[in-house]
């Protein structure tokens, strides 16, 4: 399809829906049924709410992590979620609107902050990573460690492979390794260097995110070309790799040079890009782009600061998590009280 | 300069450095053997002068991932807190080495300053936030080469390692005069020219350095003492450091002291200071630049704390175990903390209101922690503590009274520090 065909099909509208937190959230995902919405937050928690149609109602959080929960995933028949936090805790709950009491629960699954976490295709495996470079392989229905695969750099993003027995791990310093899980070796690596930078004193950016076409023919991954440290400005850009012969298909740059990272990035089931990014107030795109294309057929930051984006399963509605949180020195107080950041989830509509 | 200050005289000012660095080149012949001096140097008579490093950290470290971590709180960040080898006293995961050594470190949690941009905050926290009085007043190693002057050794009073291009840097004396400025050491390196031509004898350099005190008194002549004393002084320090050439030289670096430091940047420079002060320099600060993690702080720091633990740990370690620490003072600080807010960009702004300075070393106790901020990290409870109670904590550390000795700024006398403030006494031994 060409970009204007594109455009005036799926040109994702506002519905007018959002429901807030009041602290800062990492994610917002559809459960694989569409009948939650499941997110980590900076608050140890994990935040849920019900989806009836167009009804988003709240309900109790998980509780039991600590630091960041960052990273969520679903098993394939919507019956349990995995989360796991910057303590190196990884917990599994069952998907249900009254048990808030995780089924099992490791919390030294690492030794600190776990940044990835997947759930294989069948649903029998989880794999996390983080920063001790280790990804580890669970099975999931009981929690035992099943295999450690150690990387030389902090791991920042994982995605299971839907149909080959392949796991893929972003770094740090912007390389994809791809694991073959029946050998535990290490087959290939992926260049996504263009998303790092060792920028003055610091080690900058790395691959956020990484996600796979449901053929398994190309992979996406997110963060910022050339990333600075600072303010850690920069242009949010995903790559996409074709994964028969590894090669780079597409570097999806948008924005301006003082945005942020690209921290989603996800393959809509027609085949082209969908992305966010986040940064300083009023900065973050969100945008759609075919990989083929040389530019992304829908771009707007009219709601800005996105940090992740969930279709549902109907491909009909669209949850676009923003942060809220200015940046700004010193002391601000509103009405006497110093207030921390909070999240808006947003509900677009895909025509 | 000119006596008139109207009369810039530039063509006389590059010609004198130019001049001095031939000069000072020449010098070199007269090259002492290292060995001689640093026996020369008694371990008593070190332990009799007090000496100091200030690391600073440019942009502003955040307190939250180093040393007063709020773990599990609102604006706590991902990071653990690690208990240290003082039990009860906790500090960023991301300081797994400086915890061990919390045995001989002070902190003070309690820090709450008025400035929240750096322009304003590097100055005024350098300077130890005096009252104004209309006099431009010296950065802390200034202030120390000026109250404590040089040490036996006759090295530079105040060495300042830093990234970038070195030369000296008379702005850090203010009112002091240039004389009191930082010898910088650009990236670690000598002064540029400081070796002598091979070509040159010591007879040849004899009669240059008498040239030199010719062309001296005839430049002085109608200029400011202060100013002629100060490139006299310049000369003078070129002249000794020629004769620790040594410590310049990588190849008598020990390799394992490498390793304990680490090859980056902040590693070489504190190991360069700490053979700075056994070689006897009065006042070392070592500066770190780019700590200003507006956006991704927290990757900002897992980067660059952890460049910071493994040297700092390091030098502690051997400032003990060289009895140095009895007579060293350290203070690690910058012009601000960081907000507890994390902003959308997960960053952290400036924050001056709630912040941590961690010291060790001379007249300060060892394995406290003093002052506390309330449970999220945002303000301090209790009794706030400025940049000018800790420069009266400094001077009385380092043996000096702090409340009863001034300045003579042209005969007008002035406080060392603000005098609205006063030591901290629960930090001083």
């Amino acid at each position: 399809m060409s970009n204007d065909e594109l455009r005036s099909r799926f040109t994702p509208k506002p519905t007018g829906m959002t429901f807030d937190y009041h602290r800062q959230l990492w994610q917002a995902r559809f459960s694989p049924a569409g009948d939650y919405i499941i997110a980590p937050a900076y608050d140890a928690t994990v935040q849920r709410w019900k989806v009836t149609g167009t009804e988003f109602t709240m309900l109790a959080p998980y509780l039991g992590h600590h630091g960041w929960v960052q990273c969520v995933a679903f098993t394939p028949d919507n019956h349990r979620v995995l989360t796991a936090d910057s303590w190196g805790q990884l917990c599994c709950w069952p998907l249900s609107d009254d048990v808030i009491n995780p089924e099992w629960s490791n919390n030294e699954a690492h030794d600190g902050w776990i940044r990835a976490l997947a759930i294989s295709p069948d649903g029998t495996l989880a794999a996390t990573a983080g920063n001790d470079c280790c990804i580890r392989i669970w099975t999931l229905i009981d929690g035992k460690l099943r295999t450690e695969l150690k990387q030389p750099h902090k791991i920042f993003s994982l995605a299971f492979h839907p149909i080959e027995p392949m796991i893929l791990a972003g770094d740090l310093r912007g390389v994809i390794r791809q694991w073959d899980l029946m050998s535990n070796s290490e087959v290939r690596q992926f260049d996504a260097s263009a998303l790092y930078q060792f920028h003055n004193i610091q080690e900058c950016g790395g691959v956020r995110h990484i996600a796979v076409r449901s053929d398994g023919a190309q992979l996406v991954c997110g963060g910022q070309k050339t990333p600075q440290g600072g303010f850690a400005q920069g242009l949010p850009c995903a790559l996409v790799f074709d994964w028969a012969n590894g090669g780079l298909i597409q570097e999806m740059q948008v924005g301006t040079l003082d945005d942020g990272f690209a921290y989603d990035a996800c393959f809509h089931p027609q085949g082209f890009v969908m992305a966010c990014s986040c940064a300083f107030p009023g900065k973050g795109h969100v945008w759609f782009w075919q990989p083929g294309q040389d530019s992304a057929f829908y771009s707007s930051n009219e709601i800005p600061n996105g940090r992740s984006l969930s279709l549902h399963p109907d491909g009909r509605q669209l949850a676009l998590m923003v942060s809220l949180s200015a940046n700004g020195n010193g002391r601000v107080l509103e009405d006497g009280k110093y207030v921390g950041g909070s999240a808006k989830v947003h509900i677009l509509e895909l025509s | 300069m000119s006596a008139t200050p109207l009369c810039n005289s530039w063509e006389h000012r590059i010609s004198r450095r130019r001049w001095f660095g031939a000069a000072g080149t020449a010098a070199g012949l007269c090259c002492v053997p290292t060995a001689l001096f640093q026996t020369a140097l008694s371990e008593e008579l070190r332990a009799q002068e007090k000496q100091a490093i200030l690391i600073w950290l440019d942009g502003g470290m955040s307190q939250l991932e180093s040393w007063d971590p709020k773990p599990n709180t609102e604006f706590g960040g991902p990071f653990r807190a690690i208990p240290t080898s003082v039990p009860g006293v906790h500090v960023s995961e991301l300081l797994p080495k400086t915890s061990q050594q919390m045995h001989h470190l002070a902190l003070l949690r309690s820090v709450s300053t008025r400035d929240n941009s750096h322009s304003a905050g590097v100055a005024r926290i350098n300077r130890g936030d005096p009252k104004d009085r209309g006099v431009v007043y010296p950065y802390l190693g200034s202030a120390v080469a000026k109250l404590l002057g040089p040490t036996q050794s006759g090295l530079p009073p105040y060495v300042w390692i830093k990234p970038g291009g070195g030369g000296f840097k008379a702005s850090d004396a203010g009112f002091l005069g240039a004389k009191y400025g930082a010898l910088a050491l650009g990236d670690g390196k000598p002064p540029q020219n400081l070796l002598l031509p091979a070509e040159i004898s010591p007879e040849e350099n004899d009669l240059r350095l008498e040239l030199r005190a010719k062309f001296n008194q005839r430049y002085a002549a109608g200029r400011r003492r202060a100013w002629t004393d100060a490139d006299s002084h310049v000369f003078d320090i070129a002249q000794t450091l020629m004769q620790r050439l040594d410590l310049f030289d990588e190849s008598t670096v020990n390799e394992s002291d490498r390793c304990r430091y680490g090859t980056h940047e902040l590693g070489r420079h504190l190991l360069l200071a700490r053979r700075m002060l056994e070689a006897g320099v009065r006042f070392v600060k070592v500066n770190s630049y780019h700590w200003d993690s507006h956006g991704d702080n927290f990757n900002a720091s897992d980067s660059l704390v952890r460049q910071f633990d493994q040297p700092f740990a390091a030098l502690i370690e051997d400032l003990h175990q060289r009895s140095m620490l009895d007579h060293v003072l350290v203070i690690v600080m910058s012009e601000f903390g960081r907000t507890p807010k994390i902003n959308s960009h997960v960053g952290r702004d400036h924050w001056p209101e709630a912040w941590s300075i961690c010291m060790a070393g001379a007249g300060l106790r060892r394995g406290v922690v003093v002052g506390r901020t309330n449970d999220l990290g945002t303000f301090v409870e209790d009794q706030p503590h400025d940049i000018g109670h800790l420069f009266h904590t400094w001077f009385r550390a380092l043996g000096l009274n702090d409340e009863a000795m001034t300045y003579d700024n042209g005969g007008q006398p002035l406080p060392v520090a603000n005098e609205d403030c006063g030591p901290i006494a629960e930090l001083l031994a």
